[in-house]
């Protein structure tokens, strides 16, 4: 089974394409399902000004989900904000389009100047040092473009299909396992765990958000019944036994966060 | 705010000026005679103006030199604010000059560090422990690195006068979520669980500044992640008049004496116990006058007892609602 679906495309515009650290990037972006194109001048002179028109271009043409940007496009001194310029006619030609900033500090004094230019505050559009992890960078976006694939990977043992709503375990060696008895709320309830886990997986799922799902006063108590129910089914096949502090926690009575197993 | 250098600089010129009025009216004094200037106590009055300016004049120079040095407000660096703002306006200067080539090195090492690992684990190479621990430690000094380029940063914006511009509308949940993307794969490398929280879950927009709420959790949470055992919890929280970021860890406590230190420019554990530094300590210190300069506090809770220890950062800035 393909567990990565295609996400669309990030067009990357950095004069940096053919850097070890941008290809590293695209190559986990590509790992991630996503596809990406860099803007390339060929044998045109790589000016400020050409990549400007090379990238406006590239996104007519290509119609990306997402923009990864650099600010700094050479040395010349006309070129060393080329990236915010850029940005300003990206925000003021596709006010919708995720653009995902990439400078060496995120924030600097280009992040300000970019902020009193054009940009609203909601604009879709963040910052993130050169520096960051290919991690750091997939995560912010997921968060920027919004979507989540239908068939979701938590870590690399369990992924949900949330179109077709069934849960697969994944042993090294052998074809997915389909997990039957996770469904219904139990299925809604580890979906919005692992949404959230998708987009920030340090981040909390609060008891209010896991108990819409019941009625009547004994919510909690129902909550927790069904979590013990998910972890035992996924554990049985798995052959773990996930204790409180495994697979999903209660923080603080705060709430539940899914902390998926990398490996048996 | 006053711009004390150019105040001085009017200063000394108007005394220069004054005093040079007052010598030349003394010089000529004796041109003159009572019967344009009637003697008052048997002085030439046209003298007694020229006295009277000179002195002025000289005062005046005076009062440039001496009174910056009594009523200029200090620094933290005991240096007077006008002096401080103008070198922070040139480091300023110099920092965007070279900030982004202080990165490039270490991004091309990064580059480099990268590929390499995943050469290795594509092509199911198996590295040696020496390899392992050089990729391992390029990975571990990147965050050491961000942090400290952005503590430079703010320490110059410390320095620097405050603008209105930089209050906008900002979104601290988002601020935070970015932070805890930093730092969660470090924590999982460390084996330590970084959890986090909105109350409420849609905390919504307050006017402050973003790059001062971030240089304050990023080093909260930096200093966190040195001391904590395994959990690090982190909450948002807010009433009618401020919000709040708790950052709390489950490591050993600060021992009561060192509570009322940890904020000290320069101060760090390792100070208390005579023993030799293992970072700068400007971390708390930036945050906590981060905090204090957005009219804000940081309250530092810990238990250093052997059951149940923990510490806990509480950053408190005030709320001002988004209309």
């Amino acid at each position: 089974m393909d567990t990565k679906k295609k996400q669309g495309l990030i067009l990357v515009i950095d004069d940096e394409w053919e850097s070890a650290i941008v290809k590293h990037m695209c190559r986990k972006l590509e790992e991630e399902g996503w596809r990406t194109l860099c803007v390339d001048l060929g044998d045109t002179p790589k000016t400020g000004d050409n990549y400007e028109n090379y990238a406006l271009y590239a996104i007519e043409d290509n119609n990306p989900d997402g923009i990864l940007l650099d600010v700094r496009f050479g040395e010349h001194r006309d070129d060393q904000f080329k990236g915010l310029e850029i940005l300003q006619k990206i925000v003021k030609q596709y006010p919708r389009l995720p653009v995902l900033m990439f400078t060496q500090y995120a924030q600097g004094p280009e992040r300000e100047i970019a902020v009193r230019g054009t940009l609203q505050w909601n604009s879709p559009v963040d910052f993130i040092d050169k520096l960051a992890g290919a991690d750091e960078v997939i995560l912010r976006l997921r968060r920027l473009i919004g979507d989540t694939p239908e068939i979701m990977k938590l870590g690399e043992l369990i992924s949900l299909d949330i179109h077709n709503k069934v849960v697969f375990i994944h042993k090294p060696g052998s074809s997915p396992q389909l997990i039957d008895d996770i469904n219904g709320i139990k299925f809604e309830i580890l979906k919005e765990l692992a949404i959230t886990w998708y987009k920030s997986p340090s981040e909390l799922v609060p008891f209010n958000k896991l108990e819409r799902y019941f009625e009547g006063e004994e919510a909690r108590a129902s909550l927790r019944v069904r979590i013990r129910e998910i972890k035992d089914s996924l554990g049985k096949t798995m052959g773990i036994r996930f204790g409180a502090s495994d697979l999903i926690m209660n923080i603080r009575d705060q709430g539940y966060r899914l902390s998926p197993p990398d490996h048996y | 705010m006053y711009n004390y250098p150019t105040l001085q600089r009017l200063c000394k010129l108007l005394g220069l000026f004054v005093s040079s009025v007052g010598i030349v009216l003394v010089l000529i004094s004796p041109l003159f005679s009572t019967e344009y200037f009637p003697y008052v106590l048997v002085i030439e009055p046209i003298t007694y103006a020229g006295v009277l300016c000179a002195l002025l004049g000289f005062a005046l120079i005076s009062a440039a030199y001496v009174v910056p040095r009594f009523i200029g407000k200090k620094t933290s660096t005991g240096v007077d604010r006008g002096t401080m703002e103008q070198w922070s306006l040139v480091t300023q200067r110099y920092f965007e000059m070279f900030h982004h080539d202080l990165g490039r090195p270490l991004s091309r090492i990064l580059g480099k560090e990268r590929e390499l690992r995943a050469s290795l684990k594509y092509n199911n190479v198996e590295e040696s422990e020496g390899t392992i621990d050089l990729l391992d430690e390029i990975e571990r000094q990147v965050p050491n690195f961000r942090l400290m380029m952005s503590n430079i940063q703010a320490l110059i914006q410390l320095e620097l006068p405050k603008t209105s511009s930089e209050i906008q509308p900002v979104e601290p949940e988002a601020i935070i979520r970015k932070i805890i993307d930093r730092y969660t794969p470090i924590a999982k490398e460390t084996g330590k669980e970084i959890t986090w929280w909105s109350d409420p879950q849609s905390f919504g927009v307050v006017s402050s500044n973003s790059a001062a709420i971030e240089h304050i959790v990023t080093n909260l949470v930096d200093n966190t992640m040195k001391f904590a055992d395994k959990f690090i919890e982190i909450c948002l929280t807010k009433n009618e008049y401020a919000f709040q970021v708790k950052v709390r860890d489950d490591g050993p406590g600060i021992e009561p004496d060192y509570q009322r230190r940890i904020f000290d420019r320069g101060w760090t554990p390792e100070i208390g116990r005579g023993q030799e530094k293992t970072s700068s300590g400007l971390g708390l210190f930036i945050a906590n006058t981060l905090a204090k300069g957005y009219g804000g506090a940081i309250n530092v809770a810990s238990d250093n007892s052997k059951m149940n220890s923990y510490t806990e950062f509480i950053l408190e800035l005030p709320i001002i609602k988004v209309k």
